[in-house]
């Protein structure tokens, strides 16, 4: 395998993955893949995805800035790849923000309902315009592979200058604007990295960054492709880099010079080690890297000066967004690997399309390749009709979306299990009486119960009539309500009636006055009856009568169904006189069986498949 | 061997069932795709469609060709399917695990029939193995697997019967129980890439042999160049 087929490959694992735990996060929700709370509700995505993404994609207004506005020409081989680079970096700020939004429907919301006070409005908005000017930006690049929609190009080609100036605007206004989304913080943010100029630090380190991604990007797709680096180039982006983070350094430590905290740098915390290592990282060795003409003209030299400028940006819009209010919040967040795992897949899911676009359209002056199959090779049959199709068309499509799938089989598999079952109450079998044959009641839901035969009840009982035997509430659409909705406590008497659901506007929405007399105590006893409003509570004829919100436990409630019931049949049948006795519902036949009388009696767990004999065996169990 | 019971019951039963359920459905995808390709590469593209879906709908449900050849055992093997289909998939312990998994179950086969249905899918499993094994055409064109599958997939019918039928002791329930659960996985793991694969790509073989064998336009020198036998005439 070559480096192309190695590199997709993981690729496409990792996008895989990520689907996997996307699917899980919108089925179960934000509880059970994130470790995010209520104190630290922003995490990886926010500060990786989301602000590091806008970040990452600041290539495409920097060198189309260079390009149009500067008519610096020599850095045309530049300009498709960096605004492709800045198109993908935006959608995966829009998707992570997909992930991360507990009501991710509502994304639509800030286009009807404005609120002008807030960054993250203005955020929004210019994400939104500035993804569609650089999708206008792009788009005659697929359009020209076809001569269909050669008019639409030509419009868009035509529209290219304000196009561009307007991207430049856009960015301008919202790579600051993210930093004024942490004004809000002066309390929260260690004073390192709070200050009153954070949008005009954000915008003059994304100026920088926004040079070293394209020169980082430029230097992987090469070295991917095996195609010369633009090595003179990136020399020139690094020359270009280290006055802007000269400039960016001398701002920010003179900012901290005036709000009298450069002190702190040197305090020995582990906020200012971090402060020491994110400049480091992102500035200072950079610059000195950049400042050396041998090594600013050194393959090496170049990769390593444009990965420390990335990574240490990503490092200080983590540090911003999070990571340095830790001290204040004293809640440690590390973000889980499902966390990690989308991050990754829609940073890997983005890079294929990026290696799609460059081999199927003009981003470079040259196409890369995949190598195709010789037409002389003898064909391996395919594995269905053992028939030979003829090669496909994309290459090692095959192997990738066998790496696809088991990826997202191990993604599932690795999923918490144990989290997404406490993920707030399931309905318990017994709820769904309608019809079953057999129901399995398990009161406490922790696996164990009896199974019970309903359909040989209601035979029993002979036919439909009996039903209110056991049933005494009706929901609406003639639904059962299940035992536990209202004998809540297991072993405890419990209240039937739900005062704060009948009241809260989410629940029953009733007012006060609704129920209680104007200008009498609000007591139980001077409340209109249930009946009143809930007329068809209680079917006709029901075995029970409902006289007091106070109900038995559940425990209770099922056993006073039950065993006068079996009590009386057994006494009539002589054929069954242990009916009314433990083990005729409790009638473990498990494997542990012998130790049943020990400590745990009576109990049955579901997930064991011996819940069979139970069904065959009917009402009959083993007695002891 | 809880542990074991609850690693296999658990992550491995989410892996092997969505290897199983992925791995179809890209088989699937990767086969129609490459239908519609040799379709446009085609030199000839002149398809007898409907004289393929008749075909198709006709080994789809082989009720002609029963009596045609070997009458035993063809009945043996539509038996052996139906088993095989619909013991797993609506017997009401399973339907019962997928209600407490997914939140919601379906309808369910009364007791006597999943046994009846279990019993008649084990021995016709055994019927397949030695309708195969005592034919001498059949064995010559035999691979491995052919010889394998029914074995490996009446595993878990036997086991399964064991653990809901029988009374054994516990130490020995567990291990039943295990064999049940992990054969059950090994055949969700290997069914996209062997043969049984054919439960989903049965309704293309017919338009599949009807495509491959519409080449590309001029591509009779490449085949010969293929066979090493350039020059030869076509």
């Amino acid at each position: 395998m070559n480096r192309v087929h190695v590199t997709k490959t993981i690729l496409w694992m990792l996008t895989g993955l990520a689907l996997a735990v996307a699917l899980t996060r919108f089925a179960f929700g934000l509880g059970v893949t994130t470790n995010l709370t209520d104190t630290t509700p922003w995490g990886l995505w926010i500060g990786f995805d989301v602000m590091a993404g806008v970040a990452l994609g600041a290539g495409g207004f920097v060198i189309t800035a260079i390009f149009y506005i500067l008519r610096q020409e020599k850095f045309h081989p530049l300009v498709r790849p960096a605004v492709l680079t800045a198109l993908l970096g935006y959608i995966a700020v829009i998707l992570s923000l997909l992930v991360d939004l507990g009501l991710p429907w509502n994304i639509w919301h800030m286009m009807i309902y404005w609120n002008p006070h807030s960054p993250l409005f203005e955020v929004g908005w210019c994400v939104m315009l500035y993804t569609t000017v650089l999708l206008l930006e792009f788009s005659p690049v697929p359009l020209a592979e076809t001569s269909r929609w050669a008019n639409i190009r030509r419009v868009l080609m035509k529209f290219r200058f304000p196009l561009v100036l307007l991207g430049i605007m856009l960015s301008t206004l919202h790579q600051s604007s993210l930093g004024s989304l942490f004004l809000i913080t002066p309390f929260k943010s260690y004073p390192l990295w709070y200050t009153p100029l954070l949008p005009i630090l954000f915008f003059i380190s994304a100026i920088a960054l926004g040079l070293m991604m394209v020169s980082f990007e430029s230097l992987c797709t090469s070295w991917l492709y095996r195609r010369p680096a633009e090595n003179n180039l990136v020399a020139r982006l690094g020359s270009a880099a280290r006055w802007v983070l000269g400039f960016y350094l001398l701002v920010r430590l003179l900012d901290l010079k005036i709000s009298g905290n450069l002190a702190l740098i040197f305090s020995g915390n582990w906020e200012s080690w971090l402060f020491i290592a994110e400049l480091l990282i992102m500035a200072i060795i950079p610059i000195i890297l950049f400042s050396i003409p041998r090594v600013r003209h050194s393959a090496t030299g170049q990769w390593i000066g444009s990965f420390l400028v990335v990574a240490g940006t990503i490092l200080n819009r983590v540090n911003v967004g999070g990571l340095t209010m830790v001290g204040t919040t004293g809640e440690y967040y590390f973000p889980s690997w499902m966390e990690v795992s989308i991050s990754a897949g829609i940073v890997a899911a983005l890079a294929l399309v990026f290696l799609f676009a460059i081999e199927k359209f003009q981003i470079w002056e040259t196409r890369p390749r995949e190598p195709e199959s010789d037409p002389h090779v003898q064909p391996a049959f395919s594995r269905g009709g053992q028939t030979w199709l003829g090669s496909p068309s994309v290459a090692g499509r095959t192997r990738y979306s066998l790496a696809f799938i088991i990826a997202v089989a191990i993604g599932f598999a690795l999923i918490p299990a144990h989290k997404i079952d406490s993920s707030g109450v399931v309905d318990i079998v017994a709820a769904r009486a309608l019809g079953g044959d057999t129901l399995f009641v398990d009161g406490n839901r922790d696996g164990f119960g009896v199974a019970f035969p309903h359909a040989a009840h209601i035979k029993a009982g002979k036919g439909k009539e009996s039903c209110v035997g056991c049933h005494h509430m009706n929901l609406p659409l003639d639904r059962q309500s299940g035992c536990y909705s209202c004998h809540r406590g297991m072993y405890l008497t419990a209240d039937a009636f739900g005062h704060d659901w009948h009241a809260s506007a989410a629940g029953g929405n009733v007012a006060c006055v609704d129920c209680h007399t104007r200008g009498e105590d609000r007591t139980a006893a001077t409340a209109r009856p249930c009946a009143d409003c809930h007329k068809d509570l209680m079917p006709e004829g029901a075995a029970i009568k409902v006289n007091t919100y106070t109900v038995p436990s559940y425990a209770d409630a099922m056993h006073d169904l039950c065993i006068p019931c079996h009590r009386q049949a057994a006494a009539t049948n002589s054929d069954h006189p242990d009916l009314y006795r433990c083990p005729t519902c409790h009638n473990g036949k498990s494997p542990d069986w012998p130790t049943l009388a020990g400590r745990q009696p009576w109990k049955r767990r579901l997930n064991n498949h011996n819940i069979l004999p139970v069904v065959s065996a009917g009402i009959e169990g083993p007695t002891p | 061997m809880k542990i074991l019971l609850e690693f296999a019951r658990g992550p491995l039963f989410r892996l092997t069932f969505a290897v199983m359920v992925l791995g179809l459905a890209r088989i699937l995808i990767l086969d129609i795709w490459g239908m519609i390709e040799a379709y446009r590469r085609a030199g000839d593209k002149n398809i007898p469609w409907k004289l393929t879906m008749i075909r198709t709908v006709e080994w789809l449900f082989p009720v002609k060709r029963v009596m045609h050849h070997r009458p035993l055992y063809s009945l043996t093997g539509i038996l052996f399917h139906i088993g095989l289909l619909t013991v797993p998939l609506f017997l009401f312990a399973h339907v019962q695990l997928w209600r407490s998994g997914i939140g919601f179950g379906w309808f369910t086969l009364p007791r006597l029939w999943a046994d009846i249905l279990t019993i008649m899918t084990i021995v016709m499993g055994a019927g397949l193995f030695f309708g195969r094994l005592g034919h001498s055409k059949s064995r010559v064109i035999s691979r491995k697997q052919d010889y394998l599958w029914p074995l490996l997939l009446i595993i878990p019918f036997v086991t399964g019967f064991i653990c809901a039928n029988l009374g054994v002791a516990p130490k020995f329930y567990h291990l039943v129980l295990l064999t049940h659960i992990l054969s059950a996985e090994l055949i969700f793991v290997l069914l996209p890439f062997t043969k049984i694969a054919h439960c989903v790509l049965m309704p293309l073989s017919q338009i599949v042999m009807t495509l491959a064998w519409k080449f590309p336009a001029k591509v009779d020198e490449d085949i010969c160049v293929t066979l090493n036998k350039k020059g030869a005439p076509v």
